[in-house]
């Protein structure tokens, strides 16, 4: 028994002191959301108090319209998740399982375009939306219906690709069958297809919803009004330097808004390392 | 068996035998839906591009009018299948990634920064707007924007000599002072058959007015001054559309076309109009990269200091999640709770990680310099400034070495490590000559992907330490921790000279490098995927 203990006892050291590097900015952001003074110092790294102003400051200060902020990127993460992968899906399914002449090329092309680095290309966005505003002021720059159109293009990429690697391991027998009775391609996809896939097409939806939540210099680039910006915007613009002033109330919005994010990722975590080795990185 | 698709078959359904009803169904009223969603998208998507037009944006309404073309010819008819899938897929990417990359290619191409943005037109009028002098004496008057005939026209008040006018472009109009009503300082606002703008129409009346030289003595004519002041200037740059030339009037020099999106005078050719246009260059922007020092130097730096923060990177995260994966390889007591902890890094949303470790290094009150009881200005130093990026990236991505590790460990066969165990191999020579190469074998493309991934790392950056510090000397913009994308972004969104071009041109270099780079570790996982 106690051979044991020392036999594993280095696996417990390396383990302890790791975690210990993971939790020690997540424990700091937790007290300082709990401190009463707001600011960077820290008095002890024990708390001695729980107060819950820095809360109550995100919620009711004029200054900062937090929840303006989250219902932003509620709203457009969430459209994102879902209609990307509802477009993306009807890609990949033919890339999938529809025999037609270019079907290689297309998806070589696929990949090289995604392999353009996003940001590089977002002087041309800002130029193109720029034109798009002087005739349809509702969805050019600066209005998230634009941010949207822009996000829902630029996912399309990586979800058609990591959409039809989970197409290609769902076998084909049933689709087969379904053509044999007399099923078009459009009712395949829609009557066998996507009721088969509806979990794997889920997990894919929250994992665009994820990266979109994440997103940052597009929506920074888009999004100019305070009511208008997206948590990780507003966030990053309220602290924007002034860390010694806005810590409290800003540890204790960046911990409200990842909860849910961080719930997301824990529960689909045997789906994202499988979609991880396939070889998606998270952004 | 499509045939149910086509409008033709949809009222005589009789020929479909009753097994087919649920599918008869659901394709009438799919249909209908069909129309319906087609229609209404075409509606407005040819509402947009007729008002694209109305604005003089070609390409895009030409874009939009062909995306109704394309949307009508595949959904209703059968004019492909895979097209009905791919459609939206097509015209999303097509709008917002291959345009956009289009016109990167595009504008690296052109002599397109601060100072030569529009077009050759607009060059053109604003090179005559500026190429304007006032009167030696420096005369100006007060005056006010209204109509005279319907034509623009300005009311001036000669307050000195108590004279008034009415200036229009073509005509001088004098007026009687007991014809005028003056304000409270003298200033003449109304006049016989002038009618004075109206505070909102003032707001829209700056382009044109601006424009407008106003009538006055011989070669002198009046130019605004804001709203309420005019100038006495003559024309100095004339444009000479036959010879595409400007000719300065007083001493006859001329200003020629020197191709690169600039007049430039004939003799002396670094004298050169502002503003300039957006020429096309063809290869200068990458050709600059190579030959001019004070683009190729700080670029070389920033292109060394990413690949290092990207090998480091990969280094550093692979080294501690295998380590972890190693040390958790084993079934001990409380692996469950380390390994939900271990994720909690990755798992946060990494915008929000950044900034909390943006605060903790801060020098005065941050928590590493109080645990440590240092006072180091970590943004300040570069070096500091590089171990702090290294380390926040080594907390972000430490989780997802671990997690592909301990996966990949599971894979390698027990037998072998049994086997060498039995041969009478050590724990460390085992893992040594087995379990780090095979896993290495196994990882390399995704190691690879994350160099990838890493060298693009433009949020770390950003919003970590904003490619800073940086020496603010002879306007240099690239920073100690300045990766080639965060550089880039500054070159052609910094608050110096922003270089469009020159920005499209390394854009298009670094696509290339990681392209490559990706296709490379694709092209390996692909041979694994067969050998495996």
């Amino acid at each position: 028994m106690k051979k044991w203990l020392i036999h594993d006892s280095w696996r417990h050291i390396i383990a302890i002191s790791i975690c210990l590097f993971a939790l020690f900015p997540l424990y700091l952001v937790v007290i300082s959301s709990f401190a009463s003074s707001g600011s960077l110092q820290l008095t002890s790294f024990i708390p001695r108090e729980i107060s819950f102003k820095n809360y109550e400051l995100l919620f009711n200060s004029p200054t900062i319209p937090y929840l303006a902020w989250v219902k932003n990127s509620l709203i457009i993460a969430g459209a994102v998740a879902v209609l990307s992968v509802i477009i993306g899906s009807a890609s990949a399914f033919a890339f999938s399982r529809l025999k037609f002449k270019g079907r290689k090329q297309g998806i070589q092309l696929l990949l090289l375009v995604q392999m353009f680095p996003a940001i590089l290309a977002i002087s041309a966005v800002y130029v193109i939306m720029e034109r798009v505003y002087s005739f349809a002021p509702s969805i050019g720059l600066g209005t998230r219906a634009g941010l949207l159109l822009v996000y829902l293009g630029g996912a399309m990429g990586v979800n058609i690709w990591l959409l039809k690697g989970f197409v290609d391991s769902i076998p084909a027998e049933l689709d087969e069958a379904a053509k044999i009775d007399g099923a078009s391609e459009v009712q395949t996809f829609w009557l066998i297809f996507v009721p088969l896939a509806a979990p794997v097409l889920a997990v894919v939806s929250l994992l665009s919803f994820i990266g979109t939540f994440n997103e940052f210099i597009l929506a920074r680039l888009f999004l100019v009004d305070m009511e208008s910006r997206t948590v990780a915007v507003g966030l990053q613009q309220f602290i924007g330097g002034q860390y010694s002033q806005n810590w409290g109330p800003f540890a204790a919005g960046s911990i409200l808004a990842s909860i849910p994010i961080v719930i997301i990722f824990l529960s689909l975590q045997k789906y994202i390392v499988s979609g991880l080795t396939a070889g998606s990185v998270k952004g | 068996m499509r045939a149910r698709y086509s409008p033709a078959l949809l009222f005589s359904p009789t020929e479909l035998g009753p097994v087919r009803m649920t599918y008869l169904i659901r394709g009438k009223i799919a249909l209908l839906l069909k129309i319906i969603i087609v229609s209404l998208t075409s509606a407005i998507l040819i509402m947009l591009a007729q008002s694209a037009f109305a604005q003089r944006e070609y390409v895009i309404s030409a874009f939009l009018a062909l995306t109704v073309l394309a949307l009508a010819l595949t959904y209703l008819t059968k004019i492909s299948i895979p097209l009905k899938f791919f459609i939206p897929g097509i015209l999303l990417l097509t709008a917002f990634v291959i345009g956009p990359i289009l016109y990167t290619v595009t504008m690296s191409g052109f002599n397109y920064k601060t100072g030569n943005i529009i077009s050759k037109e607009e060059a053109i009028v604003q090179v005559k707007i500026r190429g304007i002098e006032a009167d030696p004496s420096g005369t100006s008057f007060d005056i006010k924007l209204g109509t005279y005939d319907g034509e623009e026209a300005i009311l001036v008040s000669d307050i000195t000599n108590l004279k008034y006018f009415i200036s229009t472009k073509d005509s001088r109009t004098p007026v009687a002072a007991n014809d005028v009503t003056l304000n409270e300082y003298g200033v003449a606002i109304t006049a016989p058959n002038f009618r004075i703008l109206t505070d909102a129409q003032m707001a829209g009346a700056d382009k044109s007015y601006s424009k407008v030289q106003f009538q006055y003595e011989g070669e002198y004519f009046i130019a605004l001054e804001g709203f309420e002041a005019g100038i006495v200037s003559r024309q100095v740059l004339e444009y000479l559309p036959a010879s595409d030339e400007f000719k300065n009037l007083v001493n006859g020099s001329l200003y020629r076309d020197n191709g690169r999106g600039n007049y430039a005078l004939v003799d002396d050719k670094s004298a050169i109009l502002e503003p300039g246009w957006r020429a096309p260059i063809w290869f200068e922007n990458y050709s600059k990269i190579i030959t001019d020092p004070r683009v190729r130097e700080p670029l070389v730096r920033v292109f060394i200091w990413t690949v290092a923060f990207a090998l480091l990177t990969v280094l550093t995260t692979f080294a501690l999640g295998l380590l972890l994966a190693l040390a958790l390889n084993r079934p001990i007591f409380g692996r469950r709770t380390y390994r939900s902890i271990l994720v909690l890094p990755y798992a946060m949303p990494s915008v929000m990680s950044i900034l909390i470790w943006g605060g903790m290094f801060n020098t005065e009150f941050g928590a590493i310099n109080t645990l440590f009881g240092s006072d180091i200005a970590w943004f300040s130093d570069p070096n500091f400034a590089r171990v702090a990026v290294i380390l926040v990236n080594l907390w972000l991505g430490f989780p997802y070495f671990y997690l592909i590790s301990s996966g990949s460990l599971q894979a390698i066969p027990s037998e072998l490590l049994e086997a060498a165990a039995i041969d009478g191999a050590n724990p460390r020579q085992i893992f040594r000559k087995i379990t780090l190469p095979l896993l290495l074998q196994i990882l390399s493309p995704l190691l690879i992907a994350s160099f990838a991934f890493n060298f693009n790392n433009f949020n770390l950056i950003y919003l970590l330490t904003g490619g800073g510090p940086r020496s603010e000397l002879d306007g240099e913009i690239a920073g100690a921790t300045d990766i080639l994308i965060s550089y880039t972004y500054k070159i052609a969104f910094g608050t110096g000279t922003q270089d469009l071009g020159l920005a499209s041109a390394i854009s298009l270099i670094i696509f290339v490098l990681v392209a490559s780079i990706s296709l490379y570790s694709l092209r390996k996982s692909k041979v694994l995927e067969t050998f495996g």
